[in-house]
């Protein structure tokens, strides 16, 4: 009852944040940002924090998701909720296949898995002509319900939605049957089965509602940018960052996935705009002129995923149960 | 008249080329309390892996409650009434004890107010309630040995398959423990009891399989078991624990 | 002659996916660790042969000399500082990490190297033999494919006769049991690791003059080697060599019967059927966790 308060006075809150900044669209772009990899976390958390299955793949529910709604409203002219509907269709099938496939295995599988399905996804987006190749698919403008929708708010309020749908799923899977089920199979599976519990079946579960979530979110993202590639929604990479995030607030908590994205979203922005750079070359720390100031100007936009590396590393070394991990009763 | 709630008929377990169950049959009756001894690398643990799906079997049959159950998977099994729990024991470690017999409950009931509610009178039953919002992990082991009872007995099986649940404990802790069997047994619950202690096990059990390198050397009540000559000699010879 | 020149090719290449895949699978068995740095060691090794060739204009074949030993002391040093911190973590704690430290390699490189690809041309690099009509295999595939037999050789009668091999494949087997013997486990796995390195690097080393080198090279190299453990059973040595020939040939295969923008498409496709049909690998111990 607590957590279900505190998500909606976050909710409440959030809702009134727009009205507050005013006409911003920068600040909102971020802040819309935020928000996303806010959700995609919480929504990996449903299966690597609960089930303890990490997975590695998740830009494929999230690309399944921005390409069908892309592919469907460049072609047809459709409600875009349905095809946000269809997205989480199609999602929901790449992840039952991975499912069937790997949850009778343990270990490592899943992991691996995880990753070459992405990867079949990726590269066969690529490839196909349909799904508009290398070049990607443009779309000129999206309407709904008559409304055209080419301000940022509308994103705003819509990413907030979906990330308050996973948080109050995350809250009610704590206290329910099959959350309870989830943790068992994460602590120990021999333990789990022999307690009546379907591994396979729980962790299927868990997987379908992580990838539509995922997939809900890809179609908001697609409309939101009106352009989509495989290097934007389908790389390895984007699947990293959705866990990096997830880790650094803390796996298997409700407020991680959010705190993880406060801080990493702004960080690389401030890497991808050379904030941070100007900064240490204004404030004097390193003279402009010098060799590594200039390797600064010249580097550190293009320095963020290297920086995520580091991040991922000392996390794993000193903070593997995350910034929230640091305060939870628990062992 | 006697019902047989559990047969085992002919089963054999080979890994590779080892054999480590070598056509044992035996029957189980409702309500009784039987008991699985024998030597280290009898095989006693093995046949349990077999009997609750964790292993496939080479050969045989295993009948539980009028089905036959060989190739069913562990939490089939569970869900039909035979249960088991571990001689290494295997709390949900992050878990509260509370949490952890939960789980047992949600066999029985989908609603997480009702687990809860069942799991309490189960802590209750174990003298484990003090303990309840403690993480598992961080019990001792003869505590954790009650909680890995008081999981399994939150299910309401028909059957309980204990793996040496008082190896390792005291002889106050083992005692406990057996009075909480014998209340188990007379509420209706058949018991099969793997246990190196040969004291624990005559004065609990109304029969007694022995089992030796794989094969059954002997059954019976446990006063013949005791006076058994090939099982004190299996025993003697093999090191005994007790 | 199509499908002959297909296989040979995929053959002499897949020689060379099977030296990363036994570095992988060397890893696994012996630390129980799914090593993702793994495609990146195989981008240093890469960029180690270009630069010996651009800078000190030594022959990339020559230049394994050095980037063996070099690899593995690097390998060895990732080890002792990084890896055997996580080693009794959760598997997932020990993926994350490797990917960082992939993640590290492959854009410090970015920064070092810059992003368009190198490409190492030595004088034999286009010349080929033409055993038969019809057939041409690359000159420099030819090498690699030697050099990997040699290797494989070398690395075979270390595991199965040097004291250290048996103790690396005491860890391998049970690593418990391993240490009560006396074995330095925390050594093997350092060592181990070090093995891996420098067989990574190597690999990389022997396709460098037959393919773009590049920052994210190393990328593509990791699911193969993935694919490749994994069909031979992981952990299995043996496995993961028979493994590297059979993805070399799939691959090539699909190049030629499908198309080249598809191969490694089927590669993961087959890496799935693996699972589905056979998880245990076609060497590994039936059960495998």
């Amino acid at each position: 009852m607590k957590e279900i308060a505190t998500i909606a006075i976050f909710g409440l809150l959030a809702a009134l944040l727009p009205l507050l900044i005013g006409e911003n669209p920068y600040l909102t772009g971020l802040l819309i940002t935020i928000l996303m990899m806010a959700s995609l976390s919480s929504a990996w958390n449903i299966l690597g924090g609960f089930a303890g299955q990490y997975s590695f793949g998740h830009a494929a529910y999230f690309g399944a998701g921005a390409y069908t709604t892309m592919i469907l409203l460049s072609r047809f002219t459709v409600n875009p909720l349905l095809t946000v509907l269809a997205g989480i269709g199609v999602a929901c099938m790449i992840a039952l296949l991975t499912g069937t496939i790997v949850f009778r295995l343990r270990g490592h599988y899943f992991a691996l898995a995880s990753i070459a399905v992405a990867e079949i996804v990726r590269l066969s987006v690529l490839n196909f002509e349909f799904t508009g190749g290398a070049q990607g698919i443009l779309l000129a403008d999206v309407t709904l319900w008559g409304v055209d929708l080419n301000s940022k708010n509308p994103f705003y309020y819509g990413m907030l939605v979906v990330l308050l749908c996973t948080l109050f799923l995350t809250a009610y899977l704590k206290r329910s049957k099959t959350g309870y089920y989830l943790q068992a199979i994460r602590e120990d599976q021999d333990a789990a089965a022999s307690l009546g519990i379907d591994i396979a079946r729980y962790k299927n579960r868990a997987l379908l509602m992580s990838a539509a979530l995922t997939s809900v979110t890809g179609s908001l993202y697609a409309l939101y940018i009106r352009f989509i590639d495989t290097s934007a929604v389908l790389d390895l990479r984007l699947s990293i960052e959705i866990i990096l995030t997830a880790i650094i607030g803390g796996v298997g908590t409700l407020w991680g996935a959010v705190l993880g994205a406060l801080l990493l979203v702004p960080l690389a922005e401030m890497l991808r705009s050379n904030v941070l750079g100007d900064l240490l070359v204004k404030g004097g720390f390193i003279p402009e002129t010098s060799t590594l100031g200039l390797f600064l100007k010249e580097n550190l936009a293009h320095a963020h995923v290297l920086v995520y590396g580091i991040i991922t590393v000392l996390c794993i070394l000193y903070l593997p149960k995350g910034i929230l991990g640091l305060f939870r009763r628990r062992k | 008249m006697i019902q047989h709630i559990l047969h085992i008929t002919h089963v054999s377990k080979h890994f590779g080329g080892n054999v480590a169950v070598s056509d044992v049959s035996f029957s189980v009756d409702e309500k009784e309390i039987f008991g699985l001894i024998g030597p280290n690398g009898a095989g006693k643990t093995t046949l349990f892996n077999c009997m609750t799906g964790f292993f496939p079997v080479t050969s045989g049959d295993i009948i539980f409650d009028s089905k036959k159950i060989n190739t069913l998977r562990p939490d089939q099994i569970c869900r039909l009434g035979m249960v088991r729990t571990w001689q290494r024991v295997k709390p949900l470690g992050s878990l509260t004890v509370l949490e952890n017999v939960m789980i047992g409950a949600f066999s029985i009931t989908n609603a997480t107010g009702e687990a809860n509610i069942m799991a309490m009178e189960q802590l209750h039953a174990v003298g484990l309630s003090d303990y309840a919002t403690k993480p598992a992990g961080s019990l001792p082991i003869g505590l954790k040995k009650k909680l890995e009872l008081a999981r399994v007995l939150a299910s309401r099986p028909k059957m309980l398959l204990l793996d040496e649940i008082c190896g390792g404990l005291n002889h106050t802790e083992t005692d406990s423990i057996l009075a909480i069997i014998r209340a188990v047994r007379n509420s209706g619950t058949t018991i099969v009891f793997i246990e190196h202690d040969m004291k624990a096990v005559t004065s609990i059990c109304d029969r007694i399989v022995v089992l030796n390198s794989g094969e059954k050397l002997a059954e019976g009540t446990p006063e013949e078991i005791t006076t058994n000559p090939a099982v004190i000699a299996a025993y003697l010879g093999g090191g005994h624990h007790a | 002659m199509m499908f002959l020149q297909s296989l040979l090719s995929g053959i002499l290449t897949g020689g060379v996916y099977a030296l990363a895949g036994i570095g992988m699978s060397l890893v696994f068995g012996v630390m129980n660790i799914s090593n993702f740095a793994h495609g990146d060691l195989m981008m240093l090794g890469m960029y180690l042969a270009y630069f010996a060739f651009t800078l000190l204009h030594i022959d990339p074949y020559l230049a394994l000399l050095l980037i063996i030993p070099t690899a593995f002391l690097f390998g060895f040093m990732m080890e002792k500082i990084f890896i055997n911190r996580v080693i009794n973590h959760p598997h997932q704690n020990q993926i994350l990490l490797t990917i960082g430290l992939g993640l590290i390699m492959s854009n410090t490189a970015l920064l070092a190297f810059s992003s368009d690809p190198k490409i190492l041309t030595t004088s034999y690099s286009s010349s080929a033999v033409t055993p038969l009509d019809g057939i041409s295999l690359s000159l420099p595939l030819l090498f690699s494919f030697a050099i990997t037999c040699l290797i494989t050789a070398i690395l075979y009668l270390f595991l199965s006769k040097s004291s250290t091999g048996m103790a690396l494949r005491a860890t391998s087997q049970n690593r418990e049991a391993a240490q009560l013997m006396g074995i330095n486990v925390a050594k093997m796995s350092a060592i181990a690791f070090g093995i891996g390195t420098s067989l990574a690097a190597t690999a990389g080393a022997l396709i460098a003059p037959t393919y773009y080198i590049h920052p994210l090279a190393g990328h593509s190299f990791l699911l193969k080697a993935f694919t490749i453990c994994v069909l031979g059973g992981l952990g299995s040595v043996v496995g993961a060599a028979v493994g590297g020939l059979i993805i070399g040939v799939v691959e090539s295969m699909a190049s030629t019967y499908i198309s080249s923008d598809w191969k490694d498409v089927v590669v993961f496709v087959l890496f799935l059927a693996v699972l589905l049909l056979r998880p245990e690998g076609l060497f590994g111990k039936k059960g495998g966790q």
